[in-house]
């Protein structure tokens, strides 16, 4: 005697929660800092963004790296994975450094979310590990001999006129043929 | 690679690997290797196969069952008059070491 039909299977794809949603940044950004006296910050926006096909194939390009994490600064106060908001930790200029430096670079100076996570792993905010083993398995051609930093300077004016050609300006140099912006 | 969707959106931007995890964590999970390692390959692809500028890919990966991390992120709602006050002084502070570092750059 058979055991009847099979019951259906559950399906993979199911309602989600209706928050579940991407964090409306911008929205809860703007409404904290109104709460606290401050007049709103203007967001970056433009009626396009630039466009170019990879010109080779990226098993032969050579990929730069470009982070928003700083440097450790011994003398910028506490940088570590649980500290609060550090401001002294900041920079204003671009930076440069070797890929192959194993460099010590903190996020304190960024308004991460402290609520959610604690920075301990830089890989998850600084994928030059990955990138280095992509290059090993030949997924891309190589990686520039530098990485570099970008300063988060809420000055749209700064960023555009001087942080940004600056950037292009190394990242030429080096004979890049494609960069991974990597903000955090 | 980032994990704020709409402000990264906002400004638009070539290719865009969009994790939807907390912010810092904009290039996979901590300590989460295979994480990071598929993170990267999305971007990668972009990078390959895009068709037009504003490209943007979900990762498919989530930072926990759980969504209700996303209620807790600069929850404004919650906060005291007290609170207000002490984050305003805070702020003033902040900003004010800025300043200072920035014009001695």
């Amino acid at each position: 005697m058979s055991d009847g039909p099979a019951a259906p299977a559950r399906p993979a794809i199911q309602f989600a929660p209706e928050d579940d949603v991407p964090i409306r940044y911008m929205e809860r950004t703007r409404a904290y800092y109104q709460a606290l006296g401050f007049s709103p910050y203007r967001w970056a926006h433009f009626t396009d963004a630039p466009f170019t096909p990879l010109a080779v194939p990226l098993a032969r390009a050579r990929v730069a790296l470009i982070t928003t994490a700083a440097p450790f600064q011994p003398e910028a106060g506490d940088q570590g994975p649980r500290a609060p908001y550090n401001a002294a930790a900041k920079f204003y200029q671009v930076y440069s450094a070797k890929v192959d430096s194993k460099p010590d670079l903190r996020i304190s100076h960024v308004g991460y979310d402290r609520a959610n996570t604690v920075p301990e792993d830089l890989d998850a905010y600084f994928p030059l590990t990955r990138l280095q083993e992509a290059v090993a398995a030949g997924r891309i051609g190589g990686l520039t001999p530098r990485f570099h930093g970008a300063p988060t300077n809420r000055s749209h004016r700064v960023t555009m006129e001087t942080d940004a050609p600056e950037l292009l300006r190394r990242c030429r140099e080096d004979g890049a043929d494609a960069v991974v912006l990597v903000p955090s | 690679m980032g994990c704020a969707r709409d402000i990264v959106e906002h400004c638009g931007v070539p290719r865009f690997v969009w994790s939807d995890f907390p912010l810092g964590n904009s290039a996979g999970r901590p300590f989460d290797a295979e994480s990071q390692a598929r993170t990267l390959e999305l971007a990668l692809r972009l990078l390959e196969s895009a068709p037009a500028a504003r490209t943007t890919v979900a990762s498919p990966l989530r930072w926990t069952a759980d969504p209700d991390w996303k209620r807790k992120y600069l929850d404004v709602g919650k906060l005291t008059p007290e609170d207000i006050a002490e984050r305003r002084k805070e702020f003033d502070v902040v900003k004010a070491v800025a300043k200072a570092k920035r014009e001695g750059a």
